[in-house]
């Protein structure tokens, strides 16, 4: 009897955690060689850069529930965190061109990490079909409360600013860095791991500001414990509407985290549409459009060659900004 | 007393039917994959967020925070039995643990890890209703210097609390270290030690450390004896603790509830430095030192204390100023989000049933955790009569799955193997992986705030002084490691006077009389 206990102990142990295992990495069985006329032939597979939970993550999931229903297989989420998204970019680039293996990609990967890092682990838009534009998460410059800074005339009245950054080569970095170059402001950039962390920085005035995307942000404004200074989007952010944009106040420097589905290079044309014809039912959901709205999201909702082309012009645009002021990245 | 009204309906929120169930339910899913090691609740949660869309959101926050300690204790189930320490936080618990469990008294040290458990949760939720507001601005009080100085008691502490031989308990925190600065540096973009992986780009992770030193070179080490002796099967003994042991664990108990309370306000590895300290704290006031890494059960109740007062008052940032302590808080009150409800300061305010009803589940949850460990933790230990040559297989199998888990990549899988042989390799020549591990982890966060400060404080350390937290903490850090050298100076003073005293008393032939007897004390020293 006991003998059997353990056994069968042993067992659940070893069932759950195959059991488990399936579950993560969402039944990876797809693919094949597939016909364009039956896509999908299969399950399609998203795959992440970045952590389960995170905003990427989020509207990866998001988009993949709308797609599902469209297409009428299962869309699973596979995250595989790594070297900001580097990792799983170069992996999906590398599968095959059937239309069952997306990315969801971060535009600063592609416009603003090559900055910052060697040159063999830039990625490029070269091996992928964009196939949607989604989003754009904007970045917003806060203050502490304790610094008593309320418009950009304050920051450049101290003599002496340390700011908080989301980390090397991100846009919270590059906007900040161009920003206060261009305003004259002489300020110590202080990288965190990322967004939460930062923000928090800033709470306690361990950095006089710092540059954070809105959803973070938000609930610590509302809660008057951050003071926002300024968004570095085109246009006033709905979800911000009294905080004045860079561009308006003299500094076009555009920066935003946009984000796009993408598939390896050389996908069939008839899957390609067929992808973008889902992508589109998914983002005209009730559901999707109302998770845009609680995360603070702006649809960017353009075509797959339109981000191709805005993203390269954005990187050449970053590059020049950073030449033209002298900056660098790498803090060298 | 009105401000207790929301915490009590909180209790009563908690304690609907519906609400009990998916409590259970959760903590049953945490401690199953608790016991796999890479998938962490944090994964597991953004999974089965789909599951929680169709129930209110105080029922599903319940069920996916009881996932979160669920797989707390799950990760203690493995570190006692199989050496398998699924978080930085349960690392210290398997020196003891481990060692309990060989000597035939799992039971015991599982039983104790669940009323440590228990009592850590229950004192720092009274702590956190009462103290909330008050102890609130510590964790915005620590920045960069504070962290600096905080991973630098810790990892003096790593040395203090290692059984073997010093030195080598030194060498290896110091390869620790050196492990800690592989990837891609966070204030340059440089790549270091890379060797142009982009897999190693965000250095290495604790898992596949952990599981491949402690896990699989414990199994490796373990068919190379049983090649040598024919061992016994373990024998399972006890499956509850003694009285002896609860009367042993109760002051333990006691001083890790209030370490892990305060430990665990600050956000960002709180919950190992807790644990840590809740294991120095016991070895330093033991009568007998040398027991602990031998099965000293006051070294499991101490640091699992320790951590689970540390999870329950990693709430109190999040309910005073809107910060979640660790990524799976922030998962938990992100999938707020998705049933309309914004995180953040005012939540407390606007929703108070909802996180009243969290934080209470939380006691809940460890009760039913406590109420179902009692039947299974008889079942657990059976694991152990398990022949090695079954338990090994998948043992390793278990530890493989969990290290692919984390970011499905089979480049962790493959660190874990070397990590294995060089757990093996570092068993036999007597190096323990507890202090590389812990260096491990505390490296990374000494070397980002301390570099952190030095941009904070314009490049000048001494400014460490000028903040109160950090210079308290850096004189602790001093009183830490001068205090052992004074007193074994004096010490040697002590017997240097009973040397003397000896050489003077006693015949010394050969030696001249009247020459100083000071002078031979130095020849013979």
């Amino acid at each position: 009897m006991t003998f059997f206990t353990t056994r069968r102990t042993v067992l659940s142990v070893a069932a759950a955690a195959a059991l488990l295992s399936v579950t993560a990495c969402g039944g990876n069985v797809g693919g094949g060689v597939a016909d364009a006329a039956d896509f999908p032939s299969g399950p399609v597979n998203i795959t992440v850069g970045q952590a389960p939970g995170g905003s990427t993550d989020l509207i990866a999931r998001a988009v993949g529930e709308g797609m599902s229903d469209n297409l009428g297989q299962p869309v699973t989420v596979v995250n595989q965190p790594g070297a900001n998204g580097a990792v799983a970019t170069k992996e999906v680039a590398g599968k095959a061109a059937d239309g069952h293996e997306l990315v969801l990609l971060n535009a600063s990967l592609i416009t603003i990490t090559p900055l910052a890092v060697s040159e063999n682990e830039a990625v490029t838009l070269d091996d992928l079909d964009v196939i949607k534009g989604l989003s754009q998460d904007d970045y917003v410059l806060v203050a502490s409360a304790k610094s008593g800074f309320e418009n950009l005339e304050d920051i450049q009245a101290t003599g002496n600013l340390t700011y908080g950054t989301t980390g090397v080569g991100t846009g919270s970095q590059l906007a900040q860095a161009v920003l206060f170059a261009e305003a004259g402001i002489d300020g110590t950039a202080v990288p965190f791991d990322s967004g939460s962390p930062a923000l928090t920085a800033v709470m306690g005035d361990q950095v006089q500001v710092a540059t954070v995307q809105l959803g973070e942000a938000k609930p610590q404004i509302d809660a008057g414990s951050v003071t926002p200074i300024m968004t570095f989007s085109a246009e006033r952010n709905e979800f911000l509407p009294d905080t004045p944009t860079a561009t308006e106040s003299g500094y076009d420097i555009p920066v935003s985290q946009y984000r796009a589905l993408a598939a390896p290079k050389g996908l069939p044309e008839e899957v390609k549409t067929r992808l973008a014809e889902s992508a589109d039912a998914a983002l005209a959901t009730d559901a999707y459009q109302s998770f845009n709205q609680d995360n603070l999201l702006t649809p960017h909702e353009i075509s797959g060659e339109e981000v191709t082309e805005e993203w390269n012009s954005l990187r050449d645009r970053y590059a020049e900004l950073v030449e033209e002021h002298d900056i660098s990245l790498t803090g060298n | 007393m009105e401000f207790l009204q929301p915490v009590l309906d909180g209790f009563g929120v908690v304690l609907e039917p519906t609400n009990l169930l998916y409590c259970l339910l959760g903590v049953t899913i945490g401690m199953l994959i608790g016991v796999l090691p890479g998938l962490g609740p944090a994964a597991t949660i953004a999974i089965l967020l789909p599951l929680t869309y169709g129930v209110e959101p105080v029922t599903a926050i319940i069920m996916l925070a009881g996932i979160f300690y669920g797989a707390q204790y799950g990760g203690t189930i493995t570190s006692v039995l199989l050496r398998l320490p699924g978080e930085a936080s349960a690392v210290v618990t398997v020196f003891d643990g481990y060692q309990l469990a060989k000597q035939g008294k799992a039971g015991t040290a599982l039983g104790i890890a669940a009323i440590g458990s228990f009592v850590g949760g229950t004192v720092a939720i009274i702590g956190l209703t009462f103290l909330a507001p008050l102890v609130a601005g510590f964790a915005l009080d620590f920045g960069p210097p504070e962290y600096a100085a905080l991973a630098l008691l810790g990892i003096l502490l790593v040395a203090t609390i290692s059984n073997g031989p010093k030195v080598k308990a030194l060498i290896a925190a110091a390869v620790g270290l050196l492990l800690a600065t592989v990837g891609r540096d966070a204030f340059t973009g440089a790549e270091r030690f890379t060797f142009g992986n982009l897999s190693l780009a965000d250095g290495i992770d604790f898992v596949p450390v952990a599981m491949g030193l402690f896990g699989v070179g414990e199994i490796l080490y373990n068919l190379e004896e049983r090649h040598r002796a024919v061992k016994a099967p373990t024998t399972v003994k006890n499956v509850w603790p003694s009285r002896q042991d609860l009367k042993t664990s109760a002051p333990a108990i006691g001083r890790g509830s209030v370490l892990g309370f305060f430990l665990g306000i600050l956000p960002g590895g709180g919950a190992t430095i807790a644990s840590l300290a809740g294991y120095a704290v016991e070895k330093k006031v033991a009568k007998d030192p040398s027991r602990f890494g031998k099965g000293a059960v006051e070294g499991v109740a101490g640091p699992e204390t320790a951590n689970n007062a540390a999870a329950t008052s990693s709430f109190i940032p999040l309910l005073t100023l809107g910060i979640p302590a660790n990524a799976t808080m922030a998962i938990i009150f992100g999938a707020l989000l998705i049933q309309g409800v914004t995180p953040g300061p005012e939540l407390i305010t606007a929703h108070p049933d909802l996180f009243w009803g969290v934080v209470n589940s939380r006691y809940i949850g460890n009760l039913l955790l406590l109420i179902m460990a009692i039947p299974l933790i008889g079942v657990f230990v059976r694991i152990l009569r398990v022949r090695a040559a079954i338990l090994a297989p998948i043992t390793a199998l278990i530890t493989l799955l969990g290290a692919y888990t984390i970011r499905n990549s089979m480049f962790d899988v493959l660190l874990v193997v070397v990590f294995g042989a060089v757990g093996y390799l570092k068993k036999k020549i007597g190096f323990e992986p507890g202090p590389l591990v812990l260096a491990f982890v505390l490296g990374a966060l000494l070397e980002s705030s301390l570099r952190r400060s030095l941009l904070v404080l314009d490049g000048n350390l001494l400014g460490m002084m000028g903040r109160p937290i950090s210079a308290t903490l850096v004189i602790l850090f001093v009183a830490v490691a001068v205090f052992p050298l004074i007193k074994s100076f004096l010490d040697r003073r002590t017997q240097h006077a009973v040397v003397d005293e000896a050489l003077r008393s006693g015949p010394r032939p050969g030696a001249a009389s009247g020459t100083p007897s000071d002078t031979h004390t130095k020849e013979n020293a």
